[in-house]
């Protein structure tokens, strides 16, 4: 069964069929799945707001872009994906980055507003993402690891992942917005917006990522890499915003670990370019980055940045 | 509860999985938990506890480098002082004590001071990581408060007193020449994704090997020392992985008149050497050959 506190619903399935059955309904009255793009990228860019308020920084991105207005419409329903891996510091998505971006959403007249997640409440307790959402009265839709609540996507182009399983709900909105934070990662080097979508993805069919010799295998590591710009060909967010406030720079994903402070929030539609901006950051370099040049090589977006454009103002 | 449902479902998939290692588990990692002997710092809530592959319900994404190393057991307890202050521990328990330092040196930054825990360890702005015995501790502060400091010390000194096996550094660790080495550079290597952490390698070929260390060196050199277990099977390391890069466009060969000894330029235009010597496959990686040939010179 559904249990609600406030306005945070956990779904499960198994004994809690009805639940199950009632979402099924829904969804077949529903279209076949999300387009695979959403707002047009052309004239967006990189966007930066930069500032010791992290959330004017991420208004005064998202205003640099043309507002929220663009991405969602009046009576739509959002759903948000921060980034609650962990609550070590410069390993989640700050909370007033969050805040930011639901007000903008309510601003922009949007009718429901949802975190999605198949993480725990805990996680989100942790991070302070939980107080936020309940204090700006939106969404937090919390899904137990069953496969019976994502449903097969076919990804179109895929090299490594033909088939992405994405949590149901989901196709439930109108907009989605990608809100990670940039990151270390031990195996991919670099996290942002293309690998954060893997918490969209069913956990069972993210482990898929990994072959069996992964350790021991660099092709196997690549296989990775391919599998999250196949998963970004399945979906694209309407707009991503990325907190680079602060974040942990070794020892990610999950910390705790040297933190770099740029005081930075990075928005806009293209995911390699807004990628390989974060990843200049802390002076990666985004070519050497597999899944960024992965991503460019096969269409998802602009690795150059003098071509997709930067835009920077102080918060 | 969470950590109930939590527990059972690491009993389920531990059954399903064969464990890297096969020490004797002797008593709970709860006992390991400070009760008040941390002046000031009360438990905030109950513990959990994640064991084998359940280790990835803990840590999504990024399990994986703990795995590499061993893992075989992890303790999570908050804990909380009067003033607001909050500070997370985490003992983990590794296979041998190799591998709770092989993490501890994959987890420290190298940039923060030594203070006087356990077998090893590094106070960084707001945390701690030390080692002892099979256990590797991480406290983490959510502050960068001088009290707060002061309280991942206090439990990490509570926490040290429990453990009662004690370990040392792998011998391995020797064989990196000393002169300009930098100290918190050392990293313990037990497979690919740690070596990455030096030098990303595009192939596996040649580098599955026993053990391994690494450091970087004042001088702007990096040395790698990989472990094989027999003169045979580092030559073929050693073969396999030049004959790797010499077909790759990633990478060029130079000639080097120094015997058994292959060199290359990467991408980047970084000087690549590769020497045998003995059952160990040496790699310096550094802006200029020469260099790299000295050190690798005073590491046969």
């Amino acid at each position: 069964m559904a249990r609600k506190i406030g306005r945070r619903e956990f779904f499960k399935t198994g004994a809690q069929a009805g639940l199950t059955l009632a979402l099924g309904r829904k969804l077949a009255a529903a279209p076949i799945g999300r387009p695979a793009t959403g707002v047009d990228a052309a004239a967006t860019g990189v966007a930066v707001g930069t500032g010791a308020d992290f959330g004017k920084a991420a208004v005064k991105a998202v205003d640099l872009l043309g507002g929220m207005g663009r991405f969602v419409k009046k009576g739509a329903r959002v759903a948000l994906l921060p980034n609650v891996q962990s609550r070590h510091p410069g390993t989640y998505t700050k909370p007033e980055v969050l805040r930011a971006v639901i007000k903008l959403c309510r601003d922009a007249g949007a009718a429901d507003i949802d975190c999605l997640s198949w993480l725990t409440v805990k996680h989100w307790e942790d991070a302070g993402l939980k107080a936020v959402i309940d204090e700006e009265q939106a969404g937090l839709k919390l899904f137990e690891k069953d496969e019976a609540l994502f449903k097969a996507v076919a990804v179109p182009g895929a090299k490594a992942l033909p088939e992405a399983r994405i949590l149901t709900a989901f196709y439930e909105y109108d907009a989605f917005i990608n809100m990670p934070v940039t990151k270390d990662h031990a195996g991919n080097k670099f996290t942002g917006t293309l690998k954060n979508l893997m918490g969209l993805n069913s956990p069972v069919n993210n482990r898929t990522f990994h072959r069996p010799n992964w350790k021991t295998d660099p092709d196997d590591v690549a296989h990775l890499e391919q599998c999250i710009v196949d998963l970004n060909k399945a979906v694209k967010p309407d707009l991503n915003v990325v907190d680079a406030t602060e974040f942990i720079i070794t020892n990610g994903p999950f910390g705790p670990g040297e933190l770099l402070k740029p005081r930075k929030v990075v928005a806009g539609t293209d995911r390699v370019a807004v990628d390989a901006y974060c990843a200049g950051l802390w002076g990666l370099v985004a070519a050497e980055i597999v899944q960024i040049r992965l991503g460019a090589e096969q269409g998802l977006g602009e690795i150059d940045l003098k071509k997709a454009g930067v835009k920077e103002a102080a918060a | 509860m969470r950590s109930l449902a939590v527990l059972a479902l690491a009993g389920c998939l531990v059954m399903s999985c064969a464990p890297d290692r096969a020490a004797p588990r002797k008593g709970s990692l709860l006992d390991l938990l400070p009760k008040g002997e941390a002046a000031g710092w009360a438990r905030d809530g109950a513990p959990e506890e994640y064991e084998g592959e359940a280790l990835y319900i803990y840590i999504n994404g990024g399990a994986e480098i703990y795995h590499e190393y061993g893992f075989r057991r992890v303790v999570l307890q908050d804990y909380e002082s009067p003033p607001g202050g909050s500070v997370s521990l985490e003992i983990f328990e590794m296979g041998t004590p190799e591998a709770a330092y092989g993490m501890f040196t994959f987890k420290r930054s190298g940039k923060g001071r030594t203070v006087p825990l356990g077998n090893g360890s590094e106070l960084e702005s707001y945390y701690l990581n030390f080692w002892k015995g099979r256990h590797l501790v991480t406290l983490t502060g959510f502050d960068e408060e001088p009290a707060t400091a002061e309280g991942l010390l206090a439990i990490g000194k509570a926490v040290e007193a429990r453990i009662r096996d004690s370990g040392a550094e792998p011998g391995l660790v020797k064989a990196l020449p000393a002169q300009g080495l930098k100290p918190g550079s050392v990293k313990y290597l037990r497979g690919l994704l740690g070596l990455n952490s030096f030098y990303p390698f595009p192939t596996a070929r040649g580098l599955l090997f026993d053990q391994g260390v690494g450091g970087a060196y004042e001088s702007g050199e990096t040395l790698i020392i990989l472990e094989y277990g027999s003169a045979g099977k580092s030559e073929a390391a050693r073969d396999g992985l030049s004959g790797f890069l010499s077909g790759s466009d990633k990478f060029a060969e130079e000639d080097v008149e120094s015997a058994g000894i292959r060199a290359f330029r990467d991408a980047k235009g970084r000087a690549v050497c590769l020497a045998g010597s003995g059952t160990r496959l040496l790699v310096a990686v550094g802006p200029e050959r020469a260099d790299c040939l000295d050190l690798i010179g005073r590491a046969r």
